[in-house]
């Protein structure tokens, strides 16, 4: 079971149902006290991601790429050598605050930075992977019965959806990195080619009830434009679940950047991100241990956040739970 | 009915070949080249290069070397570009490698999700619900080789044992007893690692479809008759939340192939994922595709028999 | 309720069921310390599998390593990396050399060219010993009758090329000179008796004809006639009673026959070119090979180093035997590729193979009957790991004896009471290459700056933990070739941008260099998965962006790195290493001009007439001494060019266990155990066949 697994599980889960969202929905999600706890987490991530990529890379506050090797593995809130290195290449506040790397460079800077590169590609993958699986699950949901030739629609792209589930998914984005030349890019691109066939799934399943609801049969008989229709009308309706499986995908996406990493396809410096610190830091685990267990504990309380965001988001969204709870 | 089977199975037959092509393709128009070839060797010239070229059909269009594969494949003359040898054993023999690895966890996961799940259902919102639900999140969230690290790391220092490969070194001579259960422990801990994931998610999936059925007007229905809430709960609720599970079973065979690469390589598991991972490295195009294709099949026969198991589990299903 | 029960049941006693078979494992200290088999098998860690165990068809280093076990060669490196017998005791170079007879030109007095005229005057004038230095050198001259031969030539496949020409030719009269050692310049010593024109503007058209018309063109006439040729020759004398592990005995016969096998084009043998130059092998009885060179190359006989295959296992009737069951398809393109035997080998080695598991181990057991007596151990296995950190797990718990640690982890041992350590130079460099191509890089002085801008001892002491030496030039160090006085590049990043300010760099307002409105920039790649090429290319980035030079950083996995950037010269600058072959100076492939188009290994397209010329002389001299000084010029040259920045020679270091020692036995087979320690090749497995691992701590 890999790390890519959620996607096809959490494909699966979200079910929730659209007819009371509106009023009730943020005392829900507040009142699930784990799911608060990681929505806070998130804002504090957010701002992190942001600060890191300022601080770091426009006003640079803390240095990611000076190399001081006389100041190699130096550990958590130790002092810089200011003897032996130049006053110029001196941390800020003249220590390292989460110790220093195999090339002396600044950890706590480079986790700053890979904050924002792990929560980009975590986006930026899902971002591609929901745009895709909406628009051919609305397409295959909305004009299913339409004829090209001798198939009709539905059946054209849920042939191609069952296609892209025949590959391994893991297996698939690994030859995928190995064989291109690596850059973030591509690694986004990859992870969110490659996950949008849950979504595409469930939005068709969604897109298939709502077609049948009087709203939208009354607008088809104003004349409402299809397009209209589909976006406008029947799209916002389909999005709750979407929201809820994209929040768990970021998720996964970061974690399927590390297991990249482990197994040396992962995003390239310069860019620092938590994946390929964590498997540079495995390396030094008996002389180091602070350049695994950072990244690592970074991970798993990131990954956890969204996880239980989306958890609440799913909760709060779907009221058949909530009667229950109350 | 068998009309629809019939139909079922000759769209898979065309999938499978449109999946194939697909493969091909990504597999050949990417850069790269075998090993074999790699022209950093200093020792050989170009001509060499040329000749090896040849053998492989690398220099043939896409399509002869798609037909190639298929027909060395359907012959059995498959043969990896790496050592020559054929293709098939090759992976048969990784295949029983990785099998009881695979079947193993299958069994934690599936053995542990269900009742964990269940018991999280019933006494929902109880201390036992809410560490289960933070547990199962913790450990989706933990990145598997980190774990697995902290794991051995764990069990050499402590346990002074060891967990790597299929068994310990140099056990030829001891009794079968002692190789059994050598083997059973090398088994458990990458199983039981690999089970996590699964874990985690299988029994949060197993208590929301627990939770669905339980709010259905048959359980309340035979609650309000005075079965006893064992009766309730694992007679009549329990049979119908598991129906969507049967559909899980197809897409868990997969796993089988490309799941397993992370733990493969860690704990040394001369396993399919490995295989796989190496033929990637080297650009073993045939043992790639090969791999490829069998993952296919097997998702595909997966799929299949969890349709026709659907089709008998739900009454409500009716073939047009 | 029933199932409720299950359910509680199967997950319990499946985890106890696993869980208790911990209590049936051997821990560690059971396997290591009370284990007195354990003591006779050695256990070693490599991260790949091998590939193909037959030493004609392997390119990988695991492959090699077992097949250095298990075959043995004609020769082997000695401990000062000079030849030494293996499965020949002797061997005598010498040269036969033919000149053809041209009764079209006169000799330097106006007399006509003749067969016995010239005969004649060159044995006078050996007689007469003086400045020709044909005495002690000409043995004997022949007069060879004008004959034809009929010949298939093959060409590289290349556009609008026949594959193969058949063609006739027709050698006119020559002389045959049998010399007593090698000698390039022979022809030269002759001059003044043929004459200056004598070796000029031969007419060879005349002499050959290709039966398709047209098909001369594609022809390459001089190696088909050569008016004066030079053949090596090299004459073996064999072993007698070495055995295979089989029991049939080594005979010169499989010799000529693992020669055959490398030539076959059906068997794809990477070492084809390492044989290309041999012209004919005669066996002039089961113990002596006799082996004619078509052309002057000295690094030829290092090929002999290779292991001898067993005839009668490979023969055409022993693969034919094994193809009974197979397709008609199949049969036809069943080579020794696919023969049963590169997975069970047999040779003659030290070791005899036993079990190869993929993926999991390679399993030897030692010779018995090895003709320099049996190896101390036992067993031999190589366990594969692909990860490097369970590598150093199984090592510190004793359950591997060796395994390739990095260097931080090599450190932590020189602490640790347990374990001996060797360190040796390696027999590789690495380097940053610029790409001459690029007009960046066309001045020396700004690849020198480039060089001078980077700490690389501090790269040795932080990166290496001191385990590595500086380089100047592409010889290895510890052969003579490498010229010491030679001094590596100063780290001076002041001087630098001087000698780049020279070269017309200026620093603008964003204290970057420009010149003529573009600035210093370019990229540095380096292929994955290599820790040290990957920090490498940070440093250099960070030390010359602090001198003002812009570069941008990437590394491709190995084969996206050698096909779309290094083949295609499409790179601006990259991090390598090369691994240098200790026995022979030949850096034709790396360095010469005619090399640096696509996919060559003179990438980098370095381009030096002076450094073409000595590189050509290098290989085909044969003298040790004038090899050595030919050798120090050209290390000069490319060190004043800087094609590459040299920057180090990592050291090896192994980090064994204190038991395992050296044990040598005197004549009365008394053990006496000896410290184990490296050899100049950097190889502490030089007397592998005498280690042993001791159950208790030798103080030495």
């Amino acid at each position: 079971m890999s790390a890519a697994q959620p996607q096809t599980m959490a494909g699966e889960a979200p079910e929730p149902d659209l007819a009371g969202e509106a009023p009730a929905f943020w005392p829900t999600f507040w009142k699930n006290r784990m799911a608060a706890a990681g929505a806070v987490v998130l804002v504090i991530l957010l701002g992190l991601a942001i600060a890191g990529k300022v601080l770091t890379e426009w006003w640079i506050v803390f240095d990611t790429e000076t190399i001081r090797l006389p100041d190699k593995f130096k550990p958590p809130f130790s002092e810089a050598a200011l003897g032996v290195i130049s006053a110029p290449d001196a941390p800020v506040f003249g220590r390292y605050l989460l110790g220093t790397d195999e090339l002396g460079r600044d950890v706590f800077a480079r986790m700053l930075q890979g904050s924002f590169v792990s929560l980009s590609i975590g986006f930026v993958a899902v971002g591609i992977s929901v745009l895709i699986g909406t628009a051919l699950g609305a397409l295959a949901g909305f004009y299913g019965n339409l004829r090209l030739g001798i198939i009709t629609v539905d059946t054209l792209i849920m042939r191609f959806t069952d296609t892209m589930m025949c590959f391994p998914t893991f297996f698939l984005i690994l030859t995928v990195v190995a064989l291109l030349p690596p850059s973030i890019y591509n690694i986004m691109i990859v992870i969110g080619l490659t996950s949008w066939t849950g979504t595409a799934r469930f939005v068709r399943a969604e897109f298939l009830s709502l077609r049948e609801r009087d709203f939208v049969v009354a607008a088809q008989a104003l004349g409402v434009p299809e397009i209209r229709i589909m976006f406008r009308h029947m799209l916002p309706s389909a999005m709750a679940p979407v929201l809820v499986s994209a929040t768990i995908d970021v998720a996964s996406a970061i974690l399927t950047e590390s297991a990249l990493s482990f197994l040396g396809f992962g995003v390239q410096p310069p860019y620092a991100t938590w994946g390929n610190i964590l498997a540079d830091g495995k390396d030094f685990i008996f002389d180091a241990p602070w350049l695994f267990f950072t990244p690592g504990f970074a991970i798993l309380i990131v990954v956890l956040a969204f996880n239980l965001v989306g958890e609440g988001l799913r909760e709060a969204l779907n009221p058949g739970l909530r009667e229950r709870r109350t | 009915m068998w009309a629809y089977i019939l139909r079922n199975v000759w769209q898979r037959l065309i999938l499978l070949v449109f999946v194939s092509i697909l493969a091909h393709s990504v597999v050949h128009l990417a850069p790269g080249e075998p090993s074999e070839v790699d022209p950093s060797n200093p020792r050989m010239k170009p001509e060499d290069i040329a000749r090896i070229r040849a053998a492989f059909h690398l220099d043939d269009p896409l399509y002869l070397q798609y037909i190639y594969w298929l027909r060395d494949l359907a012959s059995g003359d498959l043969k990896s570009f790496k050592d020559s040898q054929p293709v098939l054993p090759k992976i048969g023999q990784r295949l029983l490698n990785s099998l009881p690895l695979f079947l193993l966890t299958t069994l934690i996961v599936w053995g542990l999700s269900f009742p964990t799940g269940i018991h999280a259902a019933v006494h929902r919102d109880s201390p036992f619900d809410r560490s289960m639900t933070f547990l199962s999140y913790t450990l989706i969230s933990i990145p598997g080789f980190f774990l697995s690290y902290l794991v051995i790391l764990g069990v050499v220092d402590t346990l002074d044992v060891p967990v790597i490969g299929m068994s310990t070194f140099g056990m030829d001579e001891a009794v079968p007893v002692f190789q059994w259960m050598d083997r059973l422990w090398h088994l458990a801990i990458p199983a039981l690692m690999s089970a996590v994931m699964g874990i985690a998610i299988l029994s949060r999936y197993v208590r929301s479809q627990m939770l669905e059925v339980i709010g259905q007007d048959y359980v309340r229905t035979a609650r309000a008759k005075g079965l006893p809430e064992d009766v309730v709960i694992y007679r009549h609720a329990l049979r119908n939340a598991l129906l969507p599970f049967v559909t899980m079973f197809g897409f868990l065979v997969p796993g089988l192939i490309g799941g397993s690469v992370i733990f493969e390589q860690i704990f040394a598991w001369p396993g399919l994922g490995r295989l796989g991972y190496e033929a990637i490295l080297a650009r073993d195009f045939p043992v790639i595709l090969t791999l490829n294709f069998i993952a296919a099949v097997l998702t595909l026969i997966g799929t299949f028999v969890a349709d026709i198991l659907y089709l008998f589990a739900d009454p409500r299903i009716q073939i047009e | 309720m029933a199932l409720r029960r299950w359910f509680l049941v199967v997950p319990a006693v499946l985890l106890v069921a696993l869980l208790q078979a911990y209590f049936w494992v051997p821990t560690y200290d059971q396997q290591s310390a009370g284990n007195p088999k354990r003591l006779l098998k050695y256990i070693e860690a490599s991260a790949a599998d091998a590939k193909i165990l037959n030493p004609i068809l392997n390119a990988d280093t695991v492959s090699s390593g077992i097949t250095d076990y298990v075959f043995e060669g004609l020769l082997g490196a000695d401990q000062d990396l000079r030849l030494r017998g293996r499965l020949a005791t002797d061997w005598a170079i010498t040269e036969q050399a033919y000149l053809i007879v041209r009764p079209d030109k006169r000799l330097p007095d106006g007399t006509p060219v003749s067969a016995a005229e010239l005969k004649k005057r060159i044995l006078d004038a050996r007689d007469r010993g003086g400045r020709s230095g044909l005495k002690g050198l000409l043995l004997a001259i022949d007069v060879l009758h004008p004959e034809t031969r009929a010949e298939t030539v093959v060409t590289p496949p290349a556009e609008g090329k026949p594959a193969e020409i058949r063609v006739k030719v027709r050698v006119p009269e020559r002389l045959r000179f049998s010399l007593s050692r090698v000698d390039q310049d022979f022809f030269s010593r002759l001059e003044p008796i043929l004459g200056s024109g004598y070796l000029d503007g031969f007419p060879y058209e005349r002499h050959v004809d290709a039966e398709e018309p047209g098909a001369r063109a594609h022809l390459h006439l001089v190696e088909l006639l050569p008016l004066a040729e030079h053949n090596p020759v090299i004459l073996f004398q064999l072993r007698r009673g070495v055995r295979f592990h089989d029991g049939t005995e080594v005979t010169a016969r499989d010799v000529k026959f693992t020669y055959d096998a490398i030539m076959n084009p059906k068997n794809l043998s990477p070492r084809v070119s390492d044989f290309e130059p041999i012209k004919s092998i005669e066996i002039p009885d089961p113990h002596s090979v006799k082996i004619t060179y078509k052309r002057l190359h000295s690094p030829a006989i290092n090929a002999w180093t290779m292991g001898i295959l067993p005839q009668h296992l490979l023969s055409e009737e022993a693969l034919n035997a094994e193809t009974e069951n197979l397709s008609a398809a199949a049969r036809a393109a069943f080579g020794m590729r696919e023969a049963r035997f590169n997975r069970h080998p047999i040779g003659s080695g030290p070791f005899k193979f036993v079990e190869w598991r993929d993926v999991e181990f390679i399993h030897l057991e030692r010779n018995d009957d090895y003709w320099e007596g049996r190896p101390e151990l036992e067993d031999y296995y190589l366990r594969i790991i692909p990860d490097p950190l369970t590598q150093e797990v199984e090592f510190r718990t004793g359950a591997v004896d060796y395994y390739g640690a990095m260097p931080h982890q090599v450190a932590r041992y020189l602490k640790d009471d347990s374990y001996q350590s060797f360190s040796s130079l390696a027999l590789s460099y690495s380097y940053i290459g610029y790409n001459l191509r690029k007009p960046l890089f066309a001045d020396p002085r700004v690849r020198r700056a480039l060089g001078m801008a980077i700490d690389v001892d501090d790269i040795i002491r932080y990166l290496l933990y001191g385990e590595g030496e500086r380089t100047t030039g592409p010889f290895p160090k510890e052969t003579p070739w490498y010229d010491p006085a030679v001094r590596p590049l100063p780290y001076d990043p002041a001087a630098a941008v001087r000698l780049l300010e020279e070269a017309g760099w200026r620093k603008n307002k964003e204290g970057l260099l420009e010149k003529d409105g573009t600035i210093f920039e370019f990229n540095l790649i380096t292929n994955s998965g290599n820790p040290a090429r990957k920090n490498i290319i940070t440093i250099a980035q960070n030390a010359w962006k602090r001198i003002g030079i812009e570069c941008n950083t990437q590394y491709f996995e190995w084969a996206v790195f050698l096909e779309d950037f290094v083949d295609k010269g499409a790179f601006d600058a990259v991090v390598l290493g090369w691994t240098t072959p200790p026995l022979d100076p030949d850096l034709y492939q790396i360095f010469h001009s005619s090399q640096s188009g696509p996919k060559q290994l003179n990438f980098v397209a370095y381009n030096n007439p002076e450094a073409d010329r000595l590189i050509i002389r290098i290989r085909q001299e044969y003298d040790p001494e004038r090899q050595r000084a030919l050798a120090h010029r050209l290390h000069r040259i490319i060190y004043e060019d800087q094609p590459y920045n040299f920057l180090y020679t990592p050291r090896t270091t192994r980090v064994l266990d204190k038991k395992i020692v050296i044990v040598e036995r005197d004549a009365k087979d008394q053990e006496r155990y000896v410290k184990i320690y490296p050899t100049k090749g950097g190889t502490i497995s030089y007397y592998f066949n005498k280690w042993r691992k001791l159950a208790f701590t030798p103080e030495f």
